[in-house]
């Protein structure tokens, strides 16, 4: 029997019991859609988080800061690790490392035309800018050539008020920090006061040729400039660190070395270096790390800290994140599978009556020729057409239901929170080919028991003359 | 009348168990056809006639004995197999039509070449010459239940004859049609099987239809006794 004359002949079969077909349809059409939708707010859940994560800092990104790991208890473990040009290199050759960027602080007070404030800047390798997910809304980034030229982050306009202005608008102080346009930032000179632990100040002219974008709210508060240029800063500041440790006095307490945005207190690096005799005044601050994608930053980060590194990036807090969004989805995808397998005994039952009724039909089919496979074929065909139609049906249910939840959900979100509205439902392509193939598998296994009863019809029934 | 018989039936013996009881129904049946002819078997109700040609034509299996078609034995055939065999060599027609009531009259017809595998356009082109052969070329379309008896056995005639196998059975084909009808369909049935050079088994009671074979067989209490 050829497969278009037995998909044609049980799709008619189909139709002459139009409402018991589509009857049994609509248990799959319900089953399916029950788990989609379930599992799509699995995936809405995982995708939102992963999204509001983003935000927060790249996640393919691991900052590698200096200081000792640890353990749960407070007890340090391994050898503290320092951050220099051989650690860069040891970062660079680890498998899977797009690029590297040894990185150094330091913050001052600043000066943007009648504006005052303060800076905190990170000195990165330009080169490697790209690399590691700069993005800029206005501007460009930085190039090796340039010299004291800075990309400030989306927030860093903010870092600055014009003090006579604040005097005069006194009343306004209920209202909050005003936001001002990142973008009045650029092409303007900042001038940054830095004073070393002499005493001695210096004035440092800066040069905004690039505003950064608000995809990474993790460097929206900080200015980033070329490693060298910092460098040279950094080395200015220090000047009477080593010589002097008195003269750590209150003027020098306000220079300080900090230990990169994110985690390590500097304390300890800070600390420590006093009691040991080597020098360190030329470590980097910390060092950031570029990986091809997610999961080798999961994997090279859980490496870093065996090899003993602090190291930490976004994609570690997603491991959490993920366990708990599989765990939903294996509950609400549970839930719809038992939906699912009740429409399946429906399939089985519908299946089991029209054998019934076609018996005769059956037996002067084997009489006329029919094999085997043909009559398990035909009742398998349209056990699956079944699972198929449903499956269809119950995919555009679902993509229905979806979008009904998600803008419910979305305008309790905007009314609640006022927050960007993110889909809690989300149905990926894999998700609708496996709704389709699942079903139409239900559709197959459902049809296997009244198939196999429909092949032990004896062609006798078609014979007797009653 | 070529030497070699097409059907051979050996000491065929078929018993059903009724209750405890053991019914004998064919009590060593043996019977020799040859390739062309044209055989009735009469016989009253209870003979176990039809039983013989279930039988014959492999619905059924004996319980001692051997049928053997153009030299296959039957019961070497699994029941498997049997379909595709049934498919080659045999058609059967009913008393009762026992036409698929969803299909037309062509789409009945060409039923065993659908599961032969043959392709619609040729399947239907045969089905038209041979429902036009027998007289319901302008019913092609129309469903069993909106055509006569006669009418429908000729479908079922078409049905019988489409795969053009070495023999058909026909089981009372007129035991459900009136006179004039039953001797057009008999003609009908007869001068094709003559022309296709096929050999055909027909069973009834009525002396009149067995009138029209090469050959009478008269069966009583599951025995030939003619």
């Amino acid at each position: 029997m050829r497969k278009r004359d037995l998909l044609l002949m049980a799709n008619k079969n189909l139709w002459r019991r139009k409402a018991r077909t589509i009857l049994t349809c609509l248990g799959v059409v319900i089953g399916t859609a029950s788990i989609v939708v379930m599992i799509s707010l699995g995936i809405g859940l995982r995708v939102s988080m992963e999204k509001s994560m983003a935000q927060w800092g790249s996640l393919n990104i691991i900052n590698v800061h200096p200081g000792m790991r640890y353990d749960e208890n407070g007890n340090p473990t391994g050898e503290e690790k320092r951050m220099t040009d051989e650690t860069v290199e040891e970062l660079k050759a680890i498998p899977g490392v797009t690029a590297v960027s040894p990185v150094y602080n330091i913050d001052g007070e600043a000066q943007l035309g009648r504006k005052k404030g303060y800076l905190s800047i990170v000195g990165i390798d330009p080169a490697a800018m790209e690399e590691l997910e700069f993005t800029v809304s206005h501007g460009r980034l930085l190039t090796p050539e340039d010299r004291f030229a800075i990309v400030a982050g989306s927030q860093v306009i903010n870092n600055f008020w014009d003090e006579r202005a604040a005097r005069r608008g006194g009343g306004m102080m209920g209202e909050g920090p005003q936001q001002q346009d990142p973008a009045e930032l650029l092409e303007q000179r900042i001038r940054l006061t830095i004073r070393n632990q002499a005493g001695n100040e210096r004035k440092q002219n800066l040069f905004v040729v690039g505003i950064l974008d608000e995809t990474n709210m993790d460097r929206s508060w900080q200015v980033y400039g070329s490693i060298h240029d910092i460098k040279r800063m950094r080395d200015f500041m220090m000047q009477g660190a080593n010589s002097s440790k008195q003269m750590l006095g209150p003027m020098a307490k306000e220079v300080i070395i900090s230990g990169g945005g994110v985690m390590v207190s500097t304390g300890r690096a800070s600390g420590s270096r006093g009691n040991r005799r080597e020098d360190r005044s030329n470590d980097y601050n910390s060092i950031m790390v570029r990986t091809k994608d997610v999961a080798q930053t999961k994997e090279i980060s859980k490496e870093l800290r065996e090899r003993g590194y602090n190291a930490w990036s976004m994609a570690d807090s997603l491991e959490g994140i993920e366990n708990t969004s599989r765990t939903m989805q294996a509950i609400l995808g549970g839930i719809g599978g038992i939906t699912l397998f009740v429409a399946a005994l429906g399939i089985t039952n519908t299946m089991i009556m029209s054998i019934y009724e076609r018996t005769r039909e059956i037996g002067i089919m084997k009489v006329i020729g029919a094999s085997f496979a043909d009559i398990r074929s035909i009742f398998l065909m349209e056990a699956a057409l079944i699972g198929l139609f449903g499956g269809i049906l119950g995919l555009g249910l679902s993509y229905g239901a979806s979008e009904i939840i998600n803008r419910i959900s979305a305008d309790y979100i905007q009314r609640g929170m006022g927050g960007p509205a993110t889909n809690i439902s989300v149905i990926p392509v894999w998700l609708a080919g496996f709704a389709l193939v699942f079903s139409i598998f239900i559709g197959l296994a459902a049809g296997l028991y009244p198939a196999s009863r429909a092949i032990r019809v004896s062609p006798m029934v078609a014979i007797r003359n009653e | 009348m070529s030497p070699k018989p097409i059907l051979q039936a050996r000491e065929i013996i078929k018993k059903y168990r009724i209750g405890t009881q053991a019914v004998s129904v064919l009590n060593g049946i043996n019977l020799d056809i040859y390739h062309g002819e044209v055989v009735s078997i009469l016989g009253k109700s209870g003979c176990g006639k039809t039983t013989f040609l279930n039988i014959a034509a492999g619905l059924e299996r004996p319980t001692k004995g051997d049928i053997i078609i153009d030299g296959h034995y039957l019961n070497k055939i699994s029941e498997k197999r049997m379909s595709a065999f049934r498919r080659k060599y045999i058609g059967f027609v009913f008393q009762l039509y026992n036409l698929i009531p969803s299909m037309n009259a062509l789409e009945n017809a060409i039923l065993p070449m659908v599961f032969e595998g043959v392709p619609q356009k040729e399947r239907e082109e045969k089905g038209r010459e041979l429902l036009t052969i027998m007289g319901l070329g302008d019913r092609l379309k129309h469903k069993p239940n909106e055509l006569s008896g006669g009418q429908r056995q000729r479908i079922s005639l078409a049905r019988a004859m489409i795969n053009n196998p070495r023999i058909i059975f026909a089981d009372e084909p007129t035991g459900n049609l009136d006179s004039r009808t039953t001797e057009e369909i008999l003609n009908l049935l007869i001068s094709t099987v003559r022309e296709n050079g096929q050999t055909l088994l027909m069973v009834t009671h009525d002396l009149e239809v067995a009138r029209h074979g090469d050959r009478i067989i008269e069966m009583v209490d599951g025995r030939i006794i003619n």
